[in-house]
């Protein structure tokens, strides 16, 4: 029987990393932020220059409007039995307050501050000052002019500017280090990402030729030494297959060509246990197919093959001796059902992390677990594990 | 009610009655009206707690150096002699003084 193979493409090119890619994000996302903060904190100190200097050249012209408001404050204090109307005017706004900072009359609506001397409060610009003699009991008068805002829009238009500028700099800057930081590593992983490659290549060929020249063998005319010397390479042979498909996935898991289709389960259990019937033998484990309700899906051949191998490989691998495999097929689940060593509660939500293995009775490397996760997470299949330790475990496949 | 506020009635009239009895009544006999001596005060201590407060030692103890008039009006009227009113007597006529001539309120 001819072993169904994961299909890759030719492209031999390399992606990074995953670990690479992670590595080159954290640290892009790290430039990238501090970058920020160090344009951010740049432009705020230089819209506060702007802010100041705009404040400055006001601040005469607001000096003036002072003046002239005390004056008429003073006219008014001299004549407050006879009138007692404040002194406005078109150019300003004013507002007056006593020693204990208590309004005595303003005509700005605002809540005002009077503790900086020049300041821009609500696109308004305040100048508090302290007269020398405190007409109508004023020792503090704020006069209050509008911001033309132009000198706002002129700095928004320069720190536009100056942050997509700086921006790109610092952009290509980490660009550039990020590159050259990152070689000897990059370097470093794709000689073992080649390496892994180009070793689960040559294996291809040797194993498959192995498996199918067994197959090619008419074992009824073999003697019953030569059969189990035949069968014990046949079962060797499988096992480096099952590795070598293993590898090949995680490897070139980006690189596999998926070809969905509608996938007869019963068909496939049926070919999967068979092609495991050598395996399941020299342990002398009883696997059965039950078919409940036949059923099919629209999945790729190939992985739900991975799949359903690496759980009937596991439920082989820690099985007893004369133990028992029991497949059943049902509407919406396929059950695996194995009277092997089980597994204890506390590991069965960590058991599907790849290389995670929690005894060292039988070999192999642990991909197996991780790769069935990762096949039932692409196609939404949901993963049930239900065991007992020493006595069973129940593995549910469920859409 | 008209209890209260015959007992209300009967303390403003007694307190303006202080300000009255001892303080304009002198005042009424001075070129300077009573006022411009209030507007002196505000225009040196500003706040009321402050105003309150000069008027009050000046009026326990007057000296020319406390004093917010002119040299001048000084030289010709002189320093007024201490106040005989007791302590609360003399708040009482300030309140009234500060609330007949405050400039709170009366702007528009």
């Amino acid at each position: 029987m001819e072993r169904k193979r994961l299909l890759v493409s030719k492209s031999l090119d390399t992606d990074l990393a995953r670990s690479e890619k992670q590595t080159l994000y954290r640290i892009a996302t790290l430039y990238l932020l501090l970058s920020i903060i160090i344009i951010f904190g740049f432009s705020f100190m230089y819209y506060t220059a702007q802010k100041e200097l705009m404040l400055q050249e006001k601040k005469a012209e607001l000096q003036q409007d002072s003046k002239d408001f005390l004056l008429k404050l003073k006219q008014l204090h001299i004549n407050f039995d006879k009138t007692q109307v404040y002194p406005r005017s078109k150019a300003y706004e004013s507002a007056i307050f006593d020693s204990d900072k208590k309004l005595i009359f303003a005509t700005i609506p605002t809540q005002l501050s009077l503790h900086k001397i020049l300041y821009l409060q609500d696109a308004m610009i305040h100048l508090v000052s302290i007269p020398e003699s405190y007409y109508l009991g004023a020792k503090y008068v704020i006069i209050q002019v509008k911001d033309n805002a132009l000198w706002y829009e002129r700095t928004k238009k320069e720190l536009l500017l100056f942050n997509l500028l700086a921006f790109s700099v610092m952009f290509v800057i980490g660009y550039v280090l990020l590159r050259l930081f990152l070689k000897p590593m990059r370097d470093a992983i794709h000689l073992l990402d080649r390496f892994i490659k180009d070793t689960t290549h040559e294996l291809n060929t040797p194993v498959s030729t192995i498996v199918n020249n067994i197959e090619m063998i008419d074992k009824t005319k073999l003697d019953a030494k030569t059969l189990k010397k035949i069968n014990r390479i046949d079962i060797g042979a499988k096992t480096i297959s099952n590795i070598y498909q293993d590898l090949t996935y995680l490897t070139l898991g980006n690189k596999i060509v998926v070809n969905d289709e509608k996938i007869d389960l019963g068909e496939l259990l049926q070919e999967r246990v068979d092609y495991f019937k050598s395996l399941a033998n020299a342990k002398k484990v009883f696997m059965e197919v039950k078919i409940v309700t036949n059923t099919s899906l629209f999945i790729d051949r190939a992985k739900l093959s991975k799949l359903v191998d690496n759980l009937i490989s596991n439920a082989i691998k820690y099985n007893k001796i004369n133990g028992y495999i029991h497949i059943i097929l049902n509407k919406n689940e396929i059950i695996f059902e194995d009277s092997g060593i089980g597994i204890a509660q506390e590991n069965i939500v960590k058991m599907q992390e790849r290389y995670t293995r929690f005894n060292n009775v039988s070999g192999g490397f642990g991909l197996g677990l991780s790769i069935v996760s990762s096949i039932a997470q692409e196609y939404k299949l949901k993963i049930k594990i239900e065991s007992e330790e020493f006595a069973w475990t129940k593995v549910s496949l469920q859409w | 009610m008209v209890r209260v506020l015959s007992v209300f009635l009967l303390a403003s009239i007694l307190h303006g009655g202080v300000y009255q009895t001892n303080c304009v009544a002198c005042h009424k006999t001075l070129p300077v009206s009573i006022d411009k001596y209030f507007y002196r005060y505000l225009l040196k201590y500003s706040s009321e707690k402050d105003v309150k407060a000069a008027m009050y030692h000046y009026l326990q103890n007057p000296s020319k150096k406390k004093s917010v008039m002119a040299e001048a009006f000084i030289s010709r009227f002189g320093v007024k002699q201490k106040s005989k009113l007791t302590n609360k007597q003399l708040q009482k006529a300030l309140n009234v003084y500060w609330n007949r001539y405050k400039v709170f309120g009366r702007l528009r």
